[in-house]
């Protein structure tokens, strides 16, 4: 670099040396807008079909720029996560940050290279817009600032849950997961975004929003509080809910280079509700029961979820509530349908406690249309409840199936749920354990016989021998993923696309199931019609077969006299939207109603409590 | 000296103030906690005997649940290449009357402007400081306003209104059903 | 201030007056206004008026997302940005004790030296302004306008780059940007000699800045003066070499100083300054494409990102001096107190000041420039 010195008095004739700029190319710009650079942030563009109105971008900006603008001829579905709000942006205030790019969950927000919008003075709405996939103007062809993997502001992956190895686990019927840390759970529960698909996704609409920020701010007990608003299962939900909501999720995207995962929701749930002291969950539920008393007795037949949470609420509201219960124990199939190792009995029997402390009275081991009839609880009750849930397996009926060794599986494990709760031993469930066993069912029912009993065979035999076998193809299971997986990881074997055929019987023994190879499910109409060929025929030798393709009611309770009052429609009990049915003393919730599913009951039960406060609070 | 030496001035010096209390975060960083009634001589000694001469900032902190204001005062030596803050607590007063601190534009020039600063936005009076005055919120006859208890938002919202746009599209969604359904305002974090 | 506040001065002396220049006059940096006590042209006092710009950001910051303030702190210093960006940064990364990966420390410092060539580039053509010369100010402000097609190219934005983020930066330098910076320091280098013909050695411009706004450096440090004004009075103190911060330790660069402490040494240290910028770009061009790795630490979702509890100031060297951020964090999802200790909070008030006494009226337009007061920093 030339020096100038600063004693240098300078030249009055240097700046005529730059008279030379007269021979130079003189620099000439185009009139129309420049191109603008390839990561310009410039106008907004939005790919209506990709955006899911979380309103992520509308929590980021800065400058409160985003509106969240209803578009009604979208989707709007927030069980699959998407909802029909699209972001319009005012650019009088948007300072194109482009935040609302490096956050948004799915990667459908972008900026483009466009500049120029201007307008008469009276046309100043047009700097409020919708954008769209082609931009302000509609003519954009290239993206300016768009998402990378670098600039994506969201953290994408769960905290790794601490869970047993298939090999410890495989013989006893400890649970599996540890449950999170009160620092992963602070962790991960500062991964959601607060966008409420959660909340409108799950059947009885949990807080999810806001116990996930209660958790994140470190007050579980505040957290615990927004469950108790709406779920007085949340031990068990916490542990074994379906969790739509984590489908639902913002975070839970596929197609993305970085992956992304749902926020551990349900986790997330089971350690706040751990993590606060069982008197304090008493309190917080107690808290909310209203003080006066409406003299109106309701019966509830059947203390599963479904008839416990209304049970719940309706004592909140002032009623008097009586719960029969057929056998020895509350929960119904979260008891005896669900393995230790997925919900431990003391975890159950938590929230059957906190429901208990608010005054439900259960009378157990009391089995309606046997010990009480129907007309007796018509007579001496104001309303009734039918929660009793599905509690009989249904048949293949293929030829063998009559044979004493095939079972079903909701039988078995009822079984298996019966002796533990009276002897609490792990060996024994009571029955003879085979040394091979076929499970016909791709559903969680069949994981879960199917798990419960490799246990069994590890620790009497040593070793599994289980078969797991379908009619669907293996990633239509309806079964968890995480079911399928640990299952195999368990020793499992799991063969998808066969058709039960015929339990082959030797000497009078079951010797194994026959089965044919699947081609189609369902035929052109979707109807389930399954197409076989024959020519693939396979054998699963087992000494018992276990069918897990689904559960009835045993509505025999009713009696005939009801069951011919009663509407029905497929076999199941009509219903209203409320759980009324067409006898008007008569309401019926949970699975018998839904089909299985612990959080549609839960969601079920306070439909009916509320449909029958109202009921009563006319009559008074 | 050396800037070793100066750092070990410095140390033999700041034991003899009384209630000080010495944090070292890294090689040029040093955080001192002094009461009010030392910090004019500490900054005296600081600029004095430890060539501390450039006072960068002074910073101050409300801190309305403690009722009190923390004032810190950021001095950097350019021999020993450190940077000093000294951090100080004056009891708060209710925004309508000042909270008093004395002056250090004795000792360090810049403060006057700082001193006014912290006079406009948090209505704190420096005793002897020159330039007692409004600067920056000439026109502002409201509380100081960066006292915690003043809600600029809240202010904004009272005083001004949104801009109400509704333009062609808004209004075609609003007769199939739709329309504005979250507005900003509403869900500021 | 309004004009229906304004006060008439009662001024004893006939010969006495008061002048407003400002707050909107093209001798002034920005929104921004001065008030002169005149006898004749020589002015007896002067008294700096701010406040035209105040947007209260360190209260709007308060009520922000951590992150959500990346989007204001540009706007503090329209000329030079990137300093902003990187030192409120810089406070909420010591208070989370996060480190910046190597390759974002690289690029930081990359937009650092570019921001401060296009700032001295305004520097100069708006110092050469007030002494009436508009054609350095044309080429200041079109050889900046190149800069800033480099900051659009690597950012997305050309004035507000808000590319900077607690933990490294946004994104990573597009391809052939490298080349693309090479190019246009070359092209910088070229233009060394028109400038220096036009502005720098031409004796109508040497005459008019030498002996005007003089301060020793004994006035110098007791008023706080910083930066290449402090420079100008032969204190070679320097911010990135004394008190380093990034990597600037690993950089060869010189402290460009005068002693003169007049108006011309200003502008002299600025423009050996900006070619030490050159010389330190080229240092970068060459050593980044081997700095691998990721350009920026993850940082928590920040909807829900808790800055641990502490306190950080950080300093920069910006092109107007020291710049500083004092940031207090009381564990909560939004700054607790940021301070905004920006060079022209000393320059453009109390410096300002002190240097018009004795001056002539028209110096005084260039006294300011040559200090780069930037008004937004005073205001904040």
């Amino acid at each position: 670099m030339k020096k100038i010195k600063y004693e240098d008095i300078g030249s009055i004739l240097n700046p005529l040396k730059n008279l030379q700029f007269f021979a130079r190319k003189p620099v000439t710009e185009p009139l129309g807008p420049r191109p603008a650079a390839e990561i310009y942030r410039g106008f907004h563009l939005n790919d209506m079909e990709k955006c899911i109105g979380c309103s992520t971008c509308q929590k980021i900006c800065d400058n409160a720029a985003i509106t969240m603008v209803k578009v009604p001829h979208l989707k709007n579905d927030p069980v699959n996560g998407i909802r029909n709000l699209r972001p319009a942006i005012d650019y009088g205030r948007c300072c194109w940050c482009a935040l609302c790019v490096d956050i948004c969950p799915v990667g459908a927000i972008e900026l483009s290279r466009e500049y120029v919008h201007t307008c008469n003075g009276d046309e100043v709405d047009s700097y409020f817009m919708l954008p769209q996939e082609k931009g302000m103007h509609g003519t954009v062809e290239e993206k300016g600032w768009t998402k990378t993997e670098t600039n994506d502001l969201l953290d994408r992956h769960r905290q790794k849950m601490g869970e047993m190895a298939p090999e410890e686990r495989v013989d006893n019927f400890d649970e599996i997961v540890d449950g999170f840390t009160p620092e992963q759970a602070v962790l991960e529960a500062s991964r959601c975004v607060q966008c409420g698909m959660c909340h409108d996704s799950c059947p009885t609409h949990m807080h999810a929003p806001e116990y996930i920020r209660a958790i994140w701010k470190g007050n579980v007990e505040e957290a615990v509080e927004w469950m108790y608003e709406t779920n007085p299962f949340s031990h068990v939900c916490g542990r074994v809910c379906t969790h739509r909501c984590e489908t639902a999720c913002s975070l839970n995207q596929t197609g993305l280079p970085q992956g992304s995962e749902p926020i551990a929701i349900r986790w997330l749930k089971r350690y706040a509700m751990d993590a606060v002291p069982h008197e304090r969950i008493k309190e917080i539920a107690a808290s909310k029961k209203s003080a006066t008393r409406t003299g109106k007795k309701i019966a509830i037949i059947g203390a599963g979820p479904a008839g416990l949470t209304a049970a719940f609420d309706l004592i909140k509201q002032g009623h008097e509530v009586q719960v029969f219960e057929a056998l020895a124990k509350a929960g119904g199939m979260t008891r005896y349908g669900i393995p230790y190792y997925r919900l431990p009995d003391d975890i159950l029997e938590r929230d059957v406690d906190v429901i208990l402390s608010m005054g439900v009275k259960i009378q157990y081991n009391t089995r309606i249309g046997k010990d009480i009839a129907m007309e007796q609880l018509h007579k001496d009750y104001d309303a009734v409840i039918l929660a009793i849930g599905l509690q009989s397996g249904r048949s293949t009926r293929i030829p063998g199936s009559d044979h004493k060794d095939v079972h079903s599986a909701v039988e078995l494990l009822r079984k298996i749920g019966s002796v533990r709760d009276d002897i609490k031993a792990e060996k024994d469930p009571g029955f003879e354990i085979p040394r091979s066993a076929v499970v016909i069912g791709g559903g969680n029912v069949a994981m879960d016989i199917g798990r419960s009993l490799a246990r069994y065979q590890k620790q009497q035999y040593g070793e599994v021998n289980m078969t797991i076998t379908a009619i669907d193809a293996m990633e239509n299971f309806p079964a968890d993923d995480v079911e399928i997986k640990e299952s195999l990881e368990e020793g499992i074997t799991i063969i998808p696309s066969r058709g039960p055929q015929e339990v082959m019987l030797e000497n009078g023994r079951v010797k194994g199931l026959r089965t044919w190879k699947v081609i189609s499910v369902f035929d052109d109409d979707g109807r389930f019609a399954p197409q076989y060929d024959e020519s693939d025929e396979q054998l699963f030798e087992a000494e018992m077969v276990i069918e897990a393709i689904g559960q009835m009611a045993e509505t025999d309770l009713l009696g005939e006299e009801l069951t011919e009052q009663l509407e029905w429609q497929r076999g199941r009990i009509k219903v209203t939207e409320d759980g009324a049915t067409s006898v008007d003393w008569l309401w019926s919730a949970g699975d018998c109603v839904n089909g299985p599913d612990v959080v549609h009951a839960v969601a079920d039960g306070h439909r009916v409590a509320e449909s029958i406060n109202e009921a009563l609070s006319v009559e008074r | 000296m050396n800037c070793e030496e100066i750092n070990l001035w410095l140390d033999t010096l700041l034991a003899e103030i009384e209630e000080i209390e010495v944090t070292r975060k890294s090689e040029r960083r040093v955080r001192v906690d002094v009461p009010a009634s030392s910090l004019p001589a500490l900054l005296e000694l600081l600029k004095g005997k430890a060539s501390y001469v450039h006072l960068s900032a002074i910073s101050c902190v409300d801190w309305p649940d403690d009722e009190e204001f923390e004032l810190v005062y950021h001095c950097w030596s350019y021999e020993a290449k450190s940077l000093l803050s000294a951090h100080t607590r004056i009891p708060r007063n209710s925004a309508q009357e000042f909270a008093h601190y004395v002056s250090v534009y004795d000792i360090y020039k810049p403060a006057a402007f700082f001193e006014r600063d912290i006079y406009e936005m948090y209505g704190i009076y420096f005793e002897s400081s020159p330039y007692m005055e409004k600067f920056i919120l000439t026109e502002w006859n409201g509380p100081p306003p960066m006292r915690k208890d003043f809600d600029a938002e809240q202010y904004v919202n009272d005083t001004f209104n949104w801009a109400d746009y509704h333009p062609q599209w808004l209004q075609e969604l609003e007769e199939d059903g739709g329309g504005i359904a979250v507005r900003p305002e509403d869900i500021r974090l | 201030m309004r004009p229906e506040n304004y006060q008439l001065v009662a001024l004893p002396n006939s010969d006495e007056y008061e002048l407003f220049i400002g707050p909107n006059h093209p001798g002034i940096e920005g929104n921004y206004a001065f008030k002169l006590k005149l006898d004749g042209d020589r002015v007896i006092s002067g008294k700096a008026d701010a406040g035209y710009l105040h947007r209260g950001f360190e209260k709007l910051m308060e009520g922000r997302l951590w992150i959500q303030n990346l989007a204001i702190v540009p706007r503090i210093c329209v000329p030079d940005p990137v300093p902003m960006e990187v030192v409120y940064s810089l406070t909420v990364e010591d208070i989370e004790k996060m480190e910046v990966p190597l390759r974002g420390q690289w690029i930081r410092v990359m937009q650092l030296e570019l921001s401060r060539i296009a700032s001295h580039l305004f520097t100069f053509g708006g110092h050469a302004a007030t002494t009436g010369m508009y054609t350095p100010s044309y080429w200041g402000v079109a050889d900046r306008d190149l800069a800033l097609d480099l900051f659009e190219e690597l950012t997305g934005g050309r004035v507000y780059h808000i590319y900077n983020i607690p933990g490294g930066v946004r994104r990573d330098i597009p391809n052939g940007f490298l080349d693309r910076l090479s190019d246009y320091l070359d092209y910088l280098e070229t233009r060394q000699n028109d400038y220096d013909n036009l502005l720098f050695t031409n004796q109508v411009f040497v005459k008019r800045a030498r002996n005007v706004g003089v301060i020793n450096q004994e006035q110098a440090l007791e008023w706080g003066v910083t930066g290449p004004n402090l420079r100008a009075t032969g204190l070679a103190f320097d911010v990135r070499r004394d008190d380093p911060y990034l990597i600037y330790n690993e950089l060869d660069f010189e402290i460009p100083t005068q002693t003169a402490g007049d108006c011309l040494a200003r502008i002299l240290v600025r423009r050996d300054e900006l070619f030490q910028s050159v010389r330190i770009l080229r240092q970068i061009i060459k050593h980044l494409p081997s700095v691998k790795g990721p350009v920026r630490a993850p940082i928590p979702n920040p909807l829900a990102w808790n800055v641990s509890m502490g306190e950080s100031y950080c300093r920069v060297e910006s092109s107007k001096g020291e710049l500083a951020y004092y940031t207090v964090s009381d564990g909560g999802p939004k700054p607790y107190r940021v301070h905004v200790r920006g060079a022209s909070s000393m320059h453009a008030v109390q410096v300002l000041e002190n240097m018009a006494v004795g001056q002539r009226i028209e110096d005084i337009a260039q006294i300011m420039f040559s200090l780069d007061a930037c008004p937004p920093e005073v205001d904040r």
